[in-house]
Order: C-alpha cells, then sequence, then structure tokens
C-alpha cells in the first residue's frame, strides 16, 4: 500500500477491483463503511457479484483478464473530457516529458511497441526513452500539449479503448462501464480523494503488472497518489506478507528491495555500479544513489564483521543470480519436475495446493531426494506421497516434518499492508515438540554450519562467516535461545565503529537513528535499511502504542512504526502544490509553514517545489517525478490490453497480437503435456478463476484443521449461472466435475444469479470460479482448484495466471 | 325379590375406574404445565420429566379407555328421543326441589350428552397430545393450534368432570352405586330412568 | 437498570461471520459437521450448537440482483413468547438487561418455547435442555459486549443502552425493525431495505394460537373451573339432591 488501512475512511471513491477485500480482507471494510458513512461511492468491479460488490453503490461485471481494457477505457473518458488534475500532472509526474520521436505504439504495430524482436520475444527498448536536452536532462512541455509529451500520447493510444470497444471486450455493459467511470473520474480535482485496494484479482494474470501500471496511471492522472484517501493499494494476502518482501521473499530481490548480485558482476564495486540508477537532474534526489550505502550495511549485518573492505565486508559470499537467469515458482518446480533440484524445504507453505497447476507441482515433488515441510499441520505438501494418483511405493523422496509455532506462539514483528510494522507477543507457548521458527533456523545453522567446519564441503564460508549473534552463546558455542530482539536491532542496523557525523559522535555498538547514517565503509550495518529506524537507542519502535492523531486523517505517527523513517503516506510531497499547500486542505497529510513541514514524515524534507535548491518530489525514481510513461515494464511503457493465455475468443479485438507478447511461454518452449494448455477451444469453452473465501485462509492449511471454519465453508464447490447450469442439468447443491487441459476437480455447484454470462464479441461466455482453499487431506473437502490453472506466468514478475484460465464442467456421472 | 337392579357390567365398571384414575394423573401431571401456580405437582411424580412421562402413560390409558366406555354404551347414548327434548327444556330438573322427573332410558339426555362430549373431547386432546408429543416434530403453526385446542378441551373437560362428579355422587344419591358395584336401588332406577327401569323389569 | 440492546445494522454486514465463530468460542460449542448444499449459508437453520447465523439473501436478476446478509439469532423480546409459554418460573427469564436468558437446570424439556417463539429460534440439545443466544448474559452482567459485537469488525453489530442505539440509528436515517413489536425486541434491526427484503415479518408477533392458549384460555379456564365448583355447591345448598326417599315431599309439589 502506499497508504494504509485507516486511511481507506478518507476516501470519497472507493474502487475495489481485482479484490473481493470484504470477503478476503474483512477488517477493510470497518474503513470502507466509514468513508461510506462519510458519503463516499463505492465501486465494485468484479467477474462474479461477491460480498463487495453486495455493498457497492456500482456493481459492474468484467470477464476475467479484461482489467486493462476496462481501465484503458477510463483513460480514454478521463483525457477525452479533460477530467484530469492538470497542476498535480505538471508538478509530479513525466506527463509533459517529450518522448523519442521514433517511439510507435501498439494503434500502429499492431498490438506491439516499437522494438519487438519476434525472435527473442522481448523488446528493445531504445526508442522508449525521452528527448534529453544537452545535460541529459528529459525535455518537457509544461502545456503537455506537444503530440510527442507522454500525456498526448497516452491520450492516442488509449483513443481506440472506446467504451463500444471495451465492453464489447469486457462483457461489461457500457451503463455500468460509464456508471464507474464517471464516479471515478471525478476525484480528479483538488480535494477529492479516490483509492483503489486491489489484491490478487490483478497481479495473477500474464499482464499482472501491467494491469496495476493502468491503475497508477488512472490515479496520477486524477492526482490521486499522496494525499489522505488516495494511493494504489495492494491488499496483501497473508499478515506478515509485506514483511517477507520486505526481507527478500523473492528471489530478484535482497532485504530492502536491492537487486540479487548476478553471477557477472564480480565484486561490490561492480555490483554499485551496475545497480545504482543515476540522474543528469540536479532537481532529482534519486533516493537509490544511496545503494552503496545500504548495500555495504547489509553486508555488515549479513556476514562475520571481521571481513574487511578488502575482502568486499563478504559481497563474495551472497547467493548471485546466473545472468539472464529466473529463479520465480514457476521456474523452481519446472526445474524440479525436471530432476534439477534435489532438496526443498517448504516452510510454511503448501505448494501442492497454493501452486498453479498443482499437478505438476506434486509431480515435481516425487523427484526430489528430500523435502523439509515446516508447518503447523500435516498438509497435502507434506504427505504428497500418498495423496490422489500417487504410489507411494515408487516415489523416494525422503520427507521430514517440524511442526512449528503459530503466530501466536511467539514474539516478533507482523508487517501489514499498510507498511506498519507492528511488534507482537507471545499470547501462549508453543504447543507439544512445535518450536518457533527462529529456534528451528538456530538450530539448522549450528548443525549445517558444524558440519562445514568438520567435513568442509563445497564454499562453506557462505554459511562459517555468516553472523549469528543472536543470543547468549553457552560452552558449547551455540545458542540455545533465540533472542528475537537482537534479530530486530540487527534488521535495524548498528554502528560498527565509533563514527562522527554531521558533528555528532556515535559510539560503536549503538544503534543506527535511521537510514540517512548508514555508511558505505563498513563503519554501519542493517540489515534492511527500510527499516533502519525501527529500533533504536530509543527503543523498539514496532511495539509502541501511542494512539495520538495530530494529523487528523488517520496517520496516528506513534503507534508501532512504518517504513520508511515512519512515513505513512508514501509520495505524500504530492500531496501539495508548488508552494507546499495541500490540494486537499480538510485533509491535509503534510504542509510548508513557511520554514518547515508539518503532519506526515514527508518524502524528503526539502522545500516546496516553488523554491530554490528543491528536490522533485518522487525521489525513488531517477527523473523526479512519478511514470505516467514507464519504460520499466517488459510490454512497453503505456499498458495494453492483451487476452489470458487460455481464453474463450479467437482474436484480440484490439490488436493481431492474441497473448502478452513477452511472456515465457512454457509449453512451446519445453513441449511438456503437464504444461498444455486450450485457448479458444470446444472442450474447454467455460472460462474460470480462483479466489478464495471469508472463511478459509490460502490453501486453508490453518482453516480446514478449525472445525467452526470447516462448518461454514464445509467443501470444494464451483460457482455457475443458471444459463449455463441449465444448459448443463446441474442443480445447486450436484457434485459436478471441473476440468481443464492440466486436471480436475470434483465441487458441488453454487448455481447463482451472481455470475452472469457475458456478452463478448457477439457471442454468449459463460464464466465459473472455484476457490482454492480445499485439498485432499480433509476428508470430504475435495482437492485445490489449482489442479486446474495453467503454467504461465507474468512477464516483468512470473505469478502465475490463475485468475483466468479455461475449463469445462459437467454433472458427476 | 331383590331391592336392586344391575345397572353396570364388571368390564364397565372397571374400565371406568382405570378412565377414572388416568383422568387424576393427567389432571396432576398436566396441571403444571398449564399454570406456574401448580409446577409444584410435578414434585408427585419426582420431577417435571417424570410428570410428562407420566401425563403421556396416563394419556394412552385415558385414550383407550374413555373410548372403550363410549363404545360399549354407544347403542344408548347416541340416540335421542321426545323425551330427551323436554328433559333438556326442564334443565333436567335440577332448577326446583321434587319436580316430576321425566321418563329416561339407561341414560338420561344429560348423561347422553356428557358421553358424546367426553368422547369428542378424548379424540380432540388424543390427536392434539399425538402432535404435541414431540413439541418440534410437526409443523409449527400446527404445534401451535394443538397446544391450544390441548388446553381448551382440558378446561372444559375439567368443567364437565366437576358436573359429573357431583351429580353422580352427592347430587343424586345413590347413583355411585352403580358405578360402585354395579347395582342401583329399584327405586333409584324407577326414579331416574323409569324407561330402563320398565324395560329391565320386563313390564 | 436502562434495557439494554443489539443494534444490528444490515448495511454494514459483510457475512464475513466473526459472529458465528466468535460465539461458537465464547460459548464453547462444537463444529456440527456439514455439507455444501449448493449455498454459502452453512448450517442452513439455527442449531443446538449455532446461537447466530448469517442468512445469505439472493434476491432478483441482473441489474436489480441484490445480496442482502442478516444476522439471526434470538431477538431478546421483550413480551418473549417462550417465557410465556414455559411451564417453568425461571427456565428462561429476562435479565436484568432485559436480555431473554435461560437456566438450563431450569429447564423441563417440554419443548414449549420452541412453538412460542414468534422467530423459530430455540433448540434443544443433546441433553434436551433449552438453549438459543442469551447475548452473552454472562459476559454482560459483567460489563463486557457480547462476544459477537466484540468480533464484529464492521460495527454491524453493536451492544448498548437501548434507547441510544435506536435514537442513533434514527438519527442515521434507518429503519428501526422491532423498536416496539412484541414490546421492543432486544435485539433490533437497523434495515437498508423493508423487512420483506430480509424475508421479516412485517409486525412479528407472539402466534395467536398462543396468545388465545396462554392469555384467554388459561385464565377463563381456571376461573371456569372453580365456577363449576361454585356453581355445584351453591346447587347443592340450595335446590339440594334428587333424594330418593319416597316421603321427601317438598311443600307445593305433587
Amino acid at each position: 500500500m502506499t497508504n494504509h488501512w485507516i486511511d481507506i475512511r478518507n476516501s470519497d471513491v472507493i474502487l475495489i477491483m481485482g479484490s473481493n477485500a470484504a470477503e478476503n480482507h474483512p477488517i477493510s471494510f470497518k474503513y470502507v463503511l466509514e468513508a461510506k458513512d462519510k458519503g463516499a461511492k463505492l465501486l465494485s468491479v468484479d467477474p462474479r457479484f461477491t460480498r463487495t460488490s453486495a455493498k457497492a453503490d456500482i456493481y459492474a461485471p468484467l470477464r476475467s483478464g479484461t482489467d486493462i481494457a476496462f481501465l484503458g477505457g477510463m483513460i480514454k473518458h478521463i483525457i477525452d473530457n479533460k477530467l484530469y488534475h492538470s497542476e498535480y500532472m505538471q508538478l509530479h509526474t513525466n506527463a509533459p516529458f517529450l518522448v523519442n520521436p521514433d517511439f510507435q505504439m501498439p494503434g500502429d504495430l499492431d498490438g506491439l511497441f516499437s522494438g519487438y524482436s519476434e525472435e527473442k520475444r522481448s523488446y528493445d527498448k531504445s526508442t522508449w526513452s525521452f528527448q534529453r536536452d544537452a545535460n541529459g536532462v528529459p525535455k518537457s512541455d509544461p502545456s503537455m500539449q506537444d503530440p510527442n509529451c507522454v500525456l498526448q500520447l497516452l491520450g492516442k493510444h488509449f483513443s481506440r479503448y472506446t467504451p463500444e470497444v471495451v465492453s464489447d471486450i469486457t462483457g461489461t455493459p457500457q451503463e455500468q462501464l460509464l456508471q464507474v467511470y464517471e464516479a471515478y473520474a471525478s476525484t480528479g480535482k483538488a480535494g477529492k480523494a479516490a483509492t483503489i485496494m486491489y489484491a490478487m484479482g490483478w497481479t495473477q494474470h500474464t499482464v499482472g503488472t501491467q494491469n496495476i501500471r493502468t491503475m497508477a496511471i488512472i490515479q496520477l492522472l486524477l492526482g490521486n497518489i499522496g494525499i489522505a484517501g488516495g494511493g494504489v493499494n495492494a491488499l496483501r494476502g497473508e499478515s506478515n506478507v509485506q514483511g517477507s518482501t520486505d526481507h527478500c521473499l523473492l528471489f530478484h530481490i535482497l532485504p530492502g528491495y536491492l537487486p540479487t548480485p548476478k553471477s557477472s558482476w564480480n565484486d561490490l564495486a561492480t555490483y554499485i555500479e551496475k545497480s545504482t540508477p543515476k540522474t543528469n537532474d540536479p532537481d532529482s534526489a534519486n533516493w537509490w544513489a544511496n545503494r552503496s550505502k545500504y548495500i555495504t550495511s547489509l553486508l555488515r549485518a549479513h556476514f562475520d564483521s571481521v571481513l574487511s573492505a578488502a575482502e568486499d565486508f563478504g559481497y563474495d559470499l551472497l547467493p548471485k543470480l546466473d545472468d539472464g537467469q529466473n529463479a520465480s515458482w514457476l521456474m523452481l518446480f519446472d526445474r524440479m519436475f525436471k530432476g534439477d533440484i534435489k532438496g526443498f524445504f517448504s516452510w510454511g507453505q503448501n505448494p501442492a495446493c497454493s501452486g498453479s497447476n498443482a499437478g505438476k507441482v506434486r509431480k515435481a515433488m516425487a523427484k526430489l531426494d528430500w523435502m523439509v515441510t515446516v508447518n503447523l499441520f500435516d498438509n497435502e505438501t507434506a504427505s504428497f506421497w500418498k495423496g490422489p494418483g500417487m504410489d507411494p511405493a515408487a516415489i523416494d523422496t525422503e520427507v521430514f516434518f517440524l511442526p512449528i509455532a503459530a503466530s501466536f506462539e511467539k514474539e516478533g514483528s507482523v508487517t501489514n499492508s499498510g507498511r506498519w510494522a507492528q511488534w507482537r507477543y507471545q499470547a501462549v507457548p508453543p504447543l507439544g515438540n512445535s518450536r518457533h521458527d527462529s529456534e528451528v533456523m538456530n538450530e539448522l545453522y549450528f548443525r549445517v554450519a558444524e558440519l562445514y567446519r568438520k567435513e568442509g564441503g563445497a564454499f562453506p564460508d557462505a554459511i562459517t562467516k555468516l553472523s549469528w549473534d543472536y543470543g547468549f552463546k553457552g560452552p558449547d558455542g551455540k545458542i540455545h535461545h533465540m533472542d528475537i530482539h537482537a534479530v530486530a536491532k540487527e534488521i535495524n542496523g548498528y554502528f560498527l565503529e565509533d563514527k562522527e557525523i554531521k558533528g555528532k559522535l556515535y559510539k560503536k555498538g549503538e544503534l543506527v537513528p535511521s537510514f540517512a547514517f548508514l555508511q558505505n565503509d563498513g563503519s554501519t550495518s542493517s540489515g534492511n535499511w527500510l527499516y533502519c529506524n525501527s529500533y533504536t537507542e530509543k527503543g523498539n519502535m514496532l511495539a509502541r502504542r501511542g494512539q495520538s492523531d495530530p494529523s487528523g486523517v488517520g496517520l496516528y505517527p506513534e503507534w508501532s512504526w512504518c517504513w520508511p523513517v515512519n512515513r505513512r503516506i508514501l509520495y505524500n510531497r504530492a500531496s501539495v502544490d508548488a508552494n507546499g499547500q495541500p490540494w486537499d486542505k480538510k485533509q491535509p497529510v503534510i504542509w510548508w509553514t513557511g520554514s518547515g513541514w508539518k503532519g506526515d514524515v514527508p518524502d524528503g524534507g526539502w522545500k516546496p517545489l516553488s523554491q530554490p535548491g528543491t528536490k522533485k518530489s518522487f525521489i525513488m525514481l531517477p527523473d523526479g517525478v512519478a511514470s505516467i510513461f514507464g519504460a520499466g515494464m517488459k510490454e512497453g511503457p503505456f499498458p495494453e490490453h492483451y487476452e489470458p493465455l487460455e481464453c474463450p475468443i479467437e482474436k484480440n479485438p484490439l490488436s493481431g497480437t492474441k497473448n502478452n507478447p513477452v511472456i515465457k511461454r512454457f509449453y512451446e518452449e519445453g513441449g511438456l503435456e503437464e504444461d498444455v494448455f486450450y485457448s479458444c477451444d470446444q472442450r474447454y469453452p467455460y472460462v474460470a478463476t480462483t479466489y478464495r473465501v471469508t472463511e478459509h485462509w490460502q490453501t486453508g492449511v490453518m482453516t480446514r484443521n478449525i472445525p467452526w471454519l470447516l462448518e461454514m465453508q464445509p467443501s470444494m464447490f464451483v460457482e455457475l449461472n443458471p444459463e449455463l447450469a441449465k444448459e448443463k442439468g446441474i442443480k445447486s447443491g450436484d457434485w459436478v466435475k471441473v476440468s481443464s487441459g492440466r486436471g480436475e476437480v470434483e465441487a458441488v455447484a453454487i448455481v447463482t444469479e451472481r455470475f452472469r454470462p457475458f456478452k463478448v464479441q457477439g457471442t454468449t461466455i459463460h464464466q465459473v470460479g472455484l476457490p482454492w482453499c480445499y485439498g485432499w487431506n480433509t476428508p470430504n473437502a475435495g482437492d485445490s482448484a489449482n489442479l486446474l490453472t495453467p503454467t504461465i506466468g507474468d512477464a516483468n514478475t512470473m505469478i502465475p495466471e490463475t485468475k483466468a484460465f479455461q475449463v469445462n464442467i459437467e454433472k458427476r456421472g | 325379590m331383590s331391592n336392586y337392579v344391575k345397572r353396570f357390567s364388571a368390564f364397565d365398571r372397571v374400565v371406568h375406574w382405570v378412565l377414572a384414575v388416568a383422568f387424576f394423573v393427567l389432571v396432576f401431571s398436566g396441571l403444571g404445565l398449564f399454570a406456574h401456580t401448580f409446577f409444584g405437582y410435578f414434585d408427585f411424580f419426582g420431577g417435571p420429566e417424570q410428570g410428562i412421562l407420566a401425563h403421556k402413560i396416563a394419556g394412552i390409558a385415558f385414550l383407550i379407555t374413555s373410548v372403550l366406555l363410549f363404545l360399549a354404551h354407544a347403542k344408548e347414548t347416541c340416540r335421542f328421543d321426545g323425551d330427551d327434548a323436554k328433559w333438556f327444556g326442564a334443565f333436567g330438573g335440577y332448577l326446583k326441589r321434587g319436580g316430576k322427573e321425566i321418563p329416561q332410558g339407561k341414560f338420561n339426555a344429560g348423561q347422553k350428552l356428557f358421553a358424546l362430549f367426553s368422547f369428542v373431547a378424548t379424540i380432540a386432546l388424543g390427536l392434539t397430545g399425538w402432535v404435541i408429543w414431540d413439541p418440534t416434530a410437526m409443523e409449527r403453526g400446527l404445534t401451535q393450534m394443538s397446544l391450544m385446542l390441548h388446553g381448551l378441551f382440558f378446561i372444559l373437560f375439567m368443567m364437565g368432570a366437576v358436573v359429573h362428579i357431583y351429580l353422580a355422587t352427592i347430587g343424586n344419591p345413590g347413583t355411585a352405586d352403580g358405578m360402585l358395584w354395579g347395582y342401583v336401588k329399584k327405586v333409584w332406577a324407577k326414579k331416574h330412568a323409569s324407561k330402563w327401569y320398565k324395560e329391565v323389569i320386563g313390564e | 437498570m436502562a434495557r439494554k440492546a443489539f443494534m444490528i445494522d444490515t448495511s454494514r454486514c459483510t457475512a464475513c461471520r466473526g459472529c458465528q465463530v466468535a460465539c461458537k468460542q465464547w460459548n464453547k460449542l462444537p463444529a456440527d459437521a456439514e455439507v455444501n448444499r449448493g449455498s454459502y449459508e452453512n448450517p442452513p437453520q439455527l442449531t443446538p450448537h449455532l446461537y447466530n447465523k448469517i442468512e445469505f439473501i439472493e434476491k432478483g436478476e441482473g441489474k436489480d440482483f441484490t445480496w442482502r446478509f442478516l444476522n439471526q439469532r434470538c431477538l431478546q423480546c421483550g413480551d418473549a413468547g417462550c417465557i410465556k409459554v414455559c411451564p417453568s418460573a425461571g427456565a428462561l427469564f429476562h435479565t436484568e438487561e432485559g436480555l431473554v436468558g435461560y437456566d438450563q437446570d431450569k429447564c423441563i424439556s417440554c419443548n414449549y418455547c420452541v412453538n412460542g417463539c414468534p422467530f423459530d429460534v430455540p433448540r434443544y440439545d443433546a441433553n434436551n435442555k433449552v438453549t438459543k443466544c442469551h447475548g452473552c448474559m454472562d459476559r454482560v452482567a459483567n460489563g463486557l459486549q457480547p462476544a459477537c459485537v466484540k468480533a464484529c469488525p464492521t460495527a454491524s453489530l453493536q451492544f448498548g443502552d437501548r434507547d441510544k442505539l435506536i435514537a442513533a440509528a434514527k438519527a442515521s436515517g434507518k429503519q428501526v425493525y422491532g423498536e416496539t413489536a412484541l414490546s421492543g425486541l432486544g435485539a433490533m434491526y437497523a434495515l437498508d431495505g423493508s423487512p420483506q427484503d430480509y424475508n421479516l415479518a412485517e409486525n412479528p408477533s407472539i402466534p395467536q394460537s398462543i396468545f388465545l392458549w396462554k392469555d384467554v384460555i388459561k385464565p377463563l379456564g381456571i376461573l371456569g373451573f372453580w365456577g363449576a365448583v361454585g356453581a355445584a355447591m351453591l346447587h347443592y345448598v340450595t335446590v339440594g339432591p334428587k333424594q330418593l326417599e319416597d316421603d321427601f315431599e317438598d311443600k307445593g309439589g305433587e
């Protein structure tokens, strides 16, 4: 979230799209309804009428996988009717920038941008650039009238997304389409705010990243970024998934969103040189220029502090990616399936149900030599070898199960979607033999390190030279009880030697006050620069419980702590005009008093933009402004609608380019029958999507073990509309079989008006939906909907496309 | 020659007294369900649950004996004639002392009416009792109606029983003899059931 | 003590069913083994182990389609049919706060309350004793909110001073269901629709036959019984019995 949960109440218009917040983030509705109490309009756009839609002022159905078309139409509506916030765009975005005249767009290139290579399935992005002056600063036209400026190109690009065309793609009746557009675009004025609440309904597509880009563009056009009640808000699906992402859950980043080193980046200097963004604009803060400080401090936290600058502080010991390597989820299991991976720690997850194309995942695990599952309960992953279709005698995988403590059984921090890191305390001791994750890791560390010391082996230093000071070491040299505060302090970082900064002396061993004090000379450590400031000499900021709200807009700055540096609303310098005065006088986030900023922690403390010597407002981007034109994406600087890999129509109505042209196509490349897909195929004529339900969590490992929750949602179901049900002779409560190219599941039919057939391209298209919270390990509950989902990922992130695929449905024989 | 004539067979008498006992068990086990005032009567049965059980058992006994008794005398009790009309017209002669008795068969018109009422009430109480045997088993509206009717017929029966007992005992001395040991005095028969008396004496 | 009550604001209910679970947790109620019957609504009815549940109501088609959620539970009537029909004084009762509580030790398993209730709420457990939502009378008596109210994330369920809740609901322009019916419900709905939209009776009342039984037949019956006894006695002492002795002849008679 750029903003935070409480801030939703400040919105005038709330769009919930790509998410079903009422069901999957029930607490969010406390704030959604508070906003409605104050007159806010709630818009729900979803293929299915959900519990969110039930509370909405306007509900608009759309066919799964057509969000860019829907939102593209909104961009056209905003530009055609000049509903955008001009002054905001001029100050805070690249809308006035002039683009390379050689740049060409899908309207001219049949669905492609300039620079596409059919052979490489990727773009040469050289034309996706700005015209620059002699100093290398982008040229711009403040009037935003130049035909080559970003705003004009944006308008030209989306001029193809007329309501007729959009409705014909999405299946949304034009009336509802326009209702949503009008309501949302009404916030393009100072003093009005609209927010978007999205989740996996947007990300889990082959165009997932571009779905969010499209919305970010809309928010920038309307001036909704940085303000109270605005922002682009990802609703994270687990209580601490934000925290785990911050601390490098993903393969391509190190803690604090530092890029993972590549094997060709031989030393620390090269890493810094290659990964640090540059700018020629003296007005751009380009905060990532500090990368050297953050990576150096990270290394100092990671590895034994005896490692010297000459030894690159242990840079060589970091794991590295081969150049061009993608080590995302789909790739890991693809390689596991092919026998390249021998061992697997499945820690707090259940890939046998959560992984897209779960059938392939289960087969892949049978190729392992060993697997360690760390979980609260036995689950379909731990017991995959005795699951349906498995022959235990033929599976050689040795499976270990480590019972682990639940969140209530341990102390530590949880970072919520709003980036608040909140300290929690142990409520009850762990049950039975289960242990805290940290204790398990501690034990693993000492045992593995000891083995390396005794027996040697390949590259032992990566383990033996880790710093591991998380508690009192006994006479055997081991830590027997992890001090979780020591971990939190290491994440914040220490001064490793006495250091004078801005005239103040910081002693060795002191906690670093904030990331502005981190050094690239090895004198500071920080396990995650973004969290530097979270545990300081003033104490554990995460444990704060102050309830004052001097801002009046619900920032609660003394409640826990929020990254970065307790800034509650990101990009908040865009919430003010050039003189530092808030666009929204009633709900100001920050404001300039003439001598300083008041309100939230500003996004850089420089003076207002009208004053000399300041820096631009989007400090994390090299150009200092928000990117309406975003060349960082793989598919193009503007979003373009492409059909899902599996879709019900022959042709993309917008162009000759049917699917995202830069996705990795597993089936074509590998030829595995497990990766097969059927697009516009009579055998699988119905669009399907997957979702969660309020009553279960993720694959349901926790919730399926709670009888009260199982009572409410006892078994696998499929929702379908009455017309399709009639055609197929299915009644509510019947058991049916849902099948895709990859597998099949049995489910109870819920025949409901909440799904409606879509009119697309003159034909009637039916969509069905299934939850993915069940698994065969719970008696009579059914199996995972992910047995149906495809092996295909988003071009930028490789998140699997589980939200739009094709199935067939028939009554169980 | 005996001063007595036979009025009720041993069968009649046994059935009647089983019926009577069942009736009092029903009254005392049911009153606790009827109003809080009588809740203490459940103590006679060892508690409310046991009281309810006793009520159900006594209810079956009552239903069977009441139907048997009615059927045993249906021939006499279901036939009304002109004398019965006169009897009703004179309120059975109960409104003044020493009036001339209107000639009646084995049972006078009031007794016949009570027999019919008892039968109807028995069937009504039996049917509604069956519905509310398990008050959650049947449709709610039907159960609610049955609860109400069961209470209504209980009340009517209670009032009828008071009249019946009074008239069969102190109200008409000598009447109870017939139900106690089977015979009534001829003088009683001549007075209260002159037509029946003539029949049995054979005059 | 001022009467306490629930106000259930249907416009704020997202059917998360936290109330269902919180209730089971506090009241230590087991789960019923359930199957999906083609609906989210599960279990389909209140059970001895389910004191409150969300009813999922789908109505209409296309643009007129609505999906409404109603928290079903004991509505804590001021004039409570269950208390009215209960033969065992104190088995069902009004608490100081006006909630309809019960004491299973006093329940005589007669099941009358099941039929006395206008809303078909009371259930009998495995021991054949009455169970239903009692508004967490144990928590309320100790100054806590009922478990369901505490769990509700959207303040759809509120509990407090009855008059204040009504005033607040009216002030925000909501239709209050149950303000006066049955001497005022102790669990009212602030409806964003008509009672029919929520499958609620327009004018809920104690079933007519139950009213007749308890409020008409019972008092008249007691009167009738003593009246009959009195009439017999009066008859005996005024008119007197029909004596058999032939020598008894009233003066002026034959």
